[in-house]
């Protein structure tokens, strides 16, 4: 029979965000937003909803878009993860971030975050997507602002910029 | 919304995990996907002393095909089996029903066996475990249990899953080549809870006769019909099964089915949808799966689709 | 109250409650008839009213901490007697929400113009209906957050995720006790504000009262739940209306009784006054209406108070008067379109005073629906109409048409007894010395692109490029007294006061470059971030070499009188209103087993005057499409009848995905431009727009695919199957 594991109230915990090693303490019970905005200043990374369905948290843990809401931050431990800020390289914009810019896809900009890592995923997995399928990929981010249609849009530039 | 106080386990064993119920269990529970839990323990709802975070027991993340079986570890992700080809080729309704759970971000995380043990009344997969008379594997620390859909759902959000125990397989027998199948819901928005889903499997008996576009082109054997959203569990209603079975493939016999299905369901009413509303769409959606998993039974044609059966067209997409 | 565990928790800096932590109850002054004042206590003393009434503040290291204080509060509560509905609240013998509140009734306004009695008894063809619009959250991506440090000689700076920077210093400051020059707002980056963020709250208050009793900065970042549980909400009405009508469709009269929910206090600065009197002001909309009658009234209930939120009660209004226009076209045995052509006010009227004593400034509204119509190619839908209905689809066609009213003046809020809206706007502007701008009005952005818009309004007035001025969000040390971003007023009073600041800049910048040119100021002109004078270009100086100068006069000195610097600030009172229009027109399908509803086509056309940034007002157009869509089928704030709420995440309260908007290449949107006679450069507002119009178009849809009328919002696909249910019953017994 196994020992018993003794469950613990923090954790020491190493990563790689956007490239960086970083190592946090943490109380076990943190979200892996809140120590992403919180520990390692990346406050790119938005609450939304705190329950998983408006998205504006979404960054991608080893290429997939998640929840990060929805993570512990002790979760994160050897894993390799990608937020907002890792998209620009210096001054220059992401091709994702510059379909927006160009089809005016964001007005507030709180869930945009949210919204470019999912499209990160989206694209990467299928690079010509018809309508009906952005449409479906995005719908599991909420926006108040825009209406969508432009950020359709700006999915559609993003796909044929990334495919040239 | 952040979670209440708790302490944190991440076994890598399932030796290990089944050591730390068997210590904790009673004021425990158990991470997977997190997608269901995570929010109940940020709003407070769910306040266990441990959490134990299955995530790094990657023994229970497979999918195997074994004799008459596609065996899928617990911790499968949704988003792996929504893609596999061997689920695709076995086992086509999760394959179908896979496309309704919620959003690609959820399915990235939430897993096959988390989806089953939370056992929401309107998600999808418990439907197609019951439709699909799926094996649950439930291991403790005395050894394995197998358990049938009836008996590892036992009330809303409530498993035969003791305290110290956890479900590490599911089993399902595999569709046979000619069977058809459809998952069909209505949400409210895409992505949403179902407020009612059904599950359909059919198979077909005899071969397709001859005749005209309405002729009998096989007719129903050994039907599955199971609801998600109108009750506590899945629902099988067995009466419809019987009622189709043996019978042709006609749309009359499905509007009597669907008739059947309202009358026999008891669904509750909640801000979403009333109870009435449950009933006749169940009904609804009783006749639209039967009739997808009819035109898809058969003998396997390129495409796979069968080719007797029901004439095409049907309700607005 | 218990509050000894709470405290004790380590991480845990202090715990108020009422009595520890004394602030004046927040309470809006009114100026008319019929209004009964009520206070709202920032922590409650010995009365909560609605699920979500603050009763103490637990501040602590973070949020986690501060949440497992808040668990450990304890607190009595004597249960009441509660009404959670307008029908409740106003049975004889219904529990008081408020003492001061006789009926529950805090605003009530009756109001005649014409015979309205005499032609409604006359009438030979009257439609009406009972017209049910639900509640509604704001829901904004970003929730409401509010940071305050006091200094040490008790200045209070607060940060604010708000639309109304102006009216929340003053508001802190009577409700702190405190001069209005102690206190000073800054806005930041706000992740929406949708009209929920124009008001001052309990938190706001609670938070600066802590920040000042702990002498340390702090801060209140709101969760969804609070969000959904204590952000005002909007838009729940029942109304009773009827239209008279000519043979001909002409309009004879109209009357409504109105009755708002208004929650549990009557809000910080508008009152609970606003949506009863938008309603009933909006109303007889673009339409020759020659006689009008109304009463309204603003409800308590046990609930959540309701306050602004996109297009208020014009939405409602709408709603109202284009489902009565479709019944009356019905009636009479005409098109839709044609009803409403036959009674539209003509572009020649203006200014026309509306029954409800409105003056529309402008519009073309003939032209407005015409436009949506050639869009949507109407004889055409119509034809695909019979054509689908023959194969046995439920399809649906609805338009509405409307006015909005944007860029309201003080006189505006003055009549309407609002007394704390102060209705003009400011701008402030200052020119370094190289020739870079700097901008700040009092209108902060939400998401409405004021960083580009005004910047490009004082590029042009400055003749400087964009990319020169930067506009910076609102601090209220910064640019003077002003009402804020909401009712579509940022481009009209801001930006009108941006121009005139901008003008007195480059008329200063003008005299300088002349003098230095040796030219009459006359000859001068400036584009592309040059002074010229006229037809001899290559006599020229920067805008970095006049600032210079301006900041710096040096021995050549500055023309007499002209005072060194580059720096104006200049307040705007817009006219009382100017009116924007629209037309939707919308083409559904309804699965007649599901009830569900596909929206196949969406057609806007709107007026809003010039547009300033076409790109700018897609997007408005777009955003507030979505949000009428979420409005007419999806979102519903949910109560019980003991007050409880039942919508407190967002998988309750259901705002659309991009799965819930037509397809790109079925929304079409034209614009036509009818400047305002009244405002600066002819601008209006349109941020409402597409909110106004939208629910009252998919509601003439589906009452159109139906065959039956359809005045309850929102149409949920449950509504649809029972409204649908007796011709199916129907059918069935004939088959």
């Amino acid at each position: 029979m196994s020992k018993v594991i003794a469950p613990v109230a923090e954790r020491t915990v190493a990563f790689t965000v956007n490239g960086k090693s970083v190592e946090v303490t943490v109380p076990v019970r943190k979200t892996l937003a809140d120590a992403l905005r919180e520990d390692l200043g990346l406050t790119g990374t938005h609450l939304g909803c705190e329950h998983g369905v408006c998205g504006a948290c979404t960054i991608l843990l080893d290429g997939q878009a998640v929840r990060s809401c929805l993570l512990l931050a002790v979760q994160a431990d050897g894993h390799d993860l990608k937020t907002v800020e890792g998209l620009a390289d210096g001054d220059r914009l992401h091709p994702i971030q510059e379909a927006f810019w160009e089809a005016h896809g964001l007005q507030c900009g709180f869930c945009t975050p949210g919204f470019l890592m999912t499209i990160c995923e989206f694209l990467a997995d299928n690079p010509s997507p018809t309508e009906d399928e952005i449409r479906e990929g995005i719908a599991g981010n909420l926006c108040r602002c825009t209406g969508y249609l432009n950020i359709i849009k700006a999915v559609q530039i993003a796909a044929a910029k990334l495919r040239s | 919304m952040k979670p209440a106080p708790f302490d944190y386990a991440a076994p890598e064993t399932i030796e290990e995990t089944l050591a730390l119920l068997g210590e904790y269990g009673a004021d425990a529970k158990l991470l997977a996907g997190g997608q269901s839990l995570m929010p109940l323990l940020n709003m407070r709802l769910a306040r266990p002393s441990v959490l134990i975070d299955l995530n790094r027991v990657s023994a229970l993340d497979y999918m195997r095909v074994s004799d008459g079986e596609v065996r899928i570890g617990a911790l499968t992700r949704q988003r792996a089996a929504e893609r596999s080809p061997v689920v695709a080729k076995h086992l086509p309704l999760m394959t179908d029903a896979l496309r309704w759970v919620g959003h690609a971000q959820i399915r990235n995380r939430g897993t096959i066996g988390g989806s089953l043990a939370h056992a929401d009344p309107s998600a999808e997969l418990p439907a197609v475990a019951a439709a699909l008379g799926a094996t649950f594997v439930v291991a403790g620390q005395g050894g394995m249990r197998l358990l049938l859909p009836e008996e590892f759902f036992v009330g809303y959000l409530t498993t035969a899953i003791a305290p110290a125990e956890v479900l590490t397989e599911i089993r399902f027998p595999k569709m046979a080549a000619d069977a058809g199948c459809a998952f069909v819901e209505v949400a409210r928005r895409h992505g949403d809870f179902a407020l009612v889903g059904a599950a359909a499997v059919v198979h077909r008996a005899g071969p397709p006769e001859p005749g005209g576009a309405e002729a009998s082109a096989g007719r129903f054997r050994d039907v599955r019909l199971v609801f998600t959203g109108v009750g506590p569990t899945p629902v099988r209603v067995r009466e419809a099964e019987a009622a189709l079975e043996g019978q042709k493939f006609e749309e009359r016999l499905l509007a009597d089915v669907a008739r059947l299905v309202a009358g026999r369901l008891d669904p509750e009413s909640d801000i979403q949808a009333s109870a009435e509303y449950r009933k006749h769409v169940a009904g609804v959606l009783a006749r639209r799966a039967l009739l997808a998993a009819a035109l898809r039974a058969g003998p396997q044609q390129a495409g796979g689709h069968s080719t007797g059966g029901f004439p095409k067209g049907g309700r607005p997409t | 109250m218990g509050t000894a565990r709470a405290r004790g928790l380590p991480g845990v800096e202090a715990v108020f409650t009422a009595s520890e932590l004394p602030t004046r109850p927040i309470e809006p002054a009114f100026g008319g008839d019929g209004y009964h004042s009520t206070g709202w206590a920032a922590l409650a003393h010995e009365r909560v009213r609605f699920v979500g009434d603050p009763v103490a503040v637990v501040a602590a290291r973070d949020r986690y901490v501060a949440e497992d204080a808040a668990d450990l509060v304890e607190v009595e509560y004597e249960p009441q007697p509660a009404v959670a509905s307008v029908e409740a609240a106003r049975r004889t013998n219904a529990p008081h929400v408020h003492a001061t509140v006789p009926g529950n009734v805090y605003f009530s306004r009756d109001h005649v113009h014409g015979e309205v009695e005499k032609i409604f008894a006359d009438a030979r063809i009257v439609v009406s209906g009972t017209f049910r619009h639900q509640r509604l959250a704001g829901a904004p991506m970003e929730g409401r957050g509010t940071a305050a440090e006091w200094d040490p000689r008790g200045r209070l700076t607060v940060w604010a995720s708000t639309q109304t920077p102006h009216s929340l210093k003053s508001g802190l400051a009577r409700f702190l006790d405190l001069p209005e020059s102690a206190v000073r707002v800054i806005v930041p980056d706000i992740g929406g504000g949708f009209g929920p963020k124009m008001h001052l709250y309990p938190e706001d208050v609670v938070t600066a009262a802590v920040a000042r009793a702990l002498g340390r900065p702090v801060k209140w970042i709101e969760d969804r739940r609070e969000n959904l549980v204590t952000m005002t909400q909007a838009r729940e009405q029942v109304i009773e209306a009827s239209l008279a009508v000519a043979k001909d469709g002409r309009i004879l009269a109209l009357r409504a009784d109105v009755a708002c929910d208004s929650g549990a206090y009557s809000v910080f600065p508008l009152t609970a006054v606003l949506e009863p009197m938008g309603t009933v002001q909006i109303m007889p909309g673009p339409y020759r209406v020659p006689a009008y009658a109304y009463t309204t009234r603003a409800v308590a209930t046990n609930k959540c108070p309701a306050g602004a939120y996109r297009g208020v009660g014009m939405t409602v209004g709408v709603f109202v008067m284009e489902r009565l226009i479709d019944k009356a076209a019905a009636a009479v045995g005409l098109d839709p379109a044609e009803i409403r052509r036959r009674n539209f006010i003509a572009g020649d009227e203006f200014p026309y005073t509306a029954p409800s004593g409105l003056i529309y400034d402008s519009g073309r509204f003939a032209d407005t629906l015409a436009a949506a119509l050639a869009a949507f190619d109407y004889p055409d839908a119509r034809r695909e109409q019979a054509r689908r209905r023959a194969e046995g689809r439920m399809m649906g066609i609805g338009m509405s048409t409307f006015v909005e009213y944007t860029g309201m003046g003080s006189k505006t809020f003055a009549r309407r007894g609002m007394l704390e809206q102060r209705g003009y706007d400011s701008a402030t502007v200052k020119v370094d010395m190289t020739g870079t701008a700097r901008v700040s009005v009092s209108c902060p952005s939400q998401g409405q692109g004021h960083e580009t818009a005004f910047a490009q309004l004082a590029a042009g007035e400055l003749g400087l490029d964009p990319a020169a001025v930067v506009v910076v969000q609102t601090d209220t040390d910064v640019v003077p007294e002003g009402s804020g971003t909401f009712a579509s007023r940022a481009v009209v009073a801001g930006g009108g006061a941006l121009m005139q600041a901008a003008a007195q800049i480059k008329t200063k910048a003008v005299a300088i470059a002349a003098h230095l040119l040796e030219a009459s100021p006359g000859d001068v002109a400036v584009a592309d971030g040059r002074f010229f004078v006229r037809g001899s270009p290559e006599r020229a100086l920067t805008w970095m070499e006049v600032a210079r100068v301006a900041h710096a006069p040096g021995p050549a000195g500055l023309p007499g009188g002209i005072e060194p610097g580059l720096e104006a600030s200049s307040t705007y009172d817009p006219p009382p209103a100017a009116f924007g229009n629209g037309a939707h027109v919308a083409m559904v399908e309804l699965d007649r087993e599901t009830g569900q509803v596909k929206i196949l086509r969406y057609v806007i056309a709107e007026d809003c005057g010039p547009m300033l940034n076409p790109l700018i007002v897609e997007g408005q157009t777009h955003g507030g499409l979505a949000q009428g869509l979420g409005e007419a089928l999806h979102e519903e704030v949910m109560y019980d009848d003991a007050g409880q709420l039942l919508t407190a995440t967002f998988m309750d309260y259901l705002i659309p995905t991009a799965m819930e908007m037509p397809l790109l290449r079925h929304v079409q949107t034209v614009h036509l431009e009818t400047p305002s006679p009244n405002t600066i450069r002819g601008f209006k507002g349109m941020g409402e727009s597409a909110t106004i119009g939208s629910p009252a178009c998919v509601a003439n849809a589906v009452s159109d695919a139906l065959g039956r009328a359809v005045d309850t919002l929102p149409m949920t696909p449950g509504r649809i199957v029972e409204w649908i249910r007796p011709q199916t019953r129907a059918a069935e017994v004939k088959a």
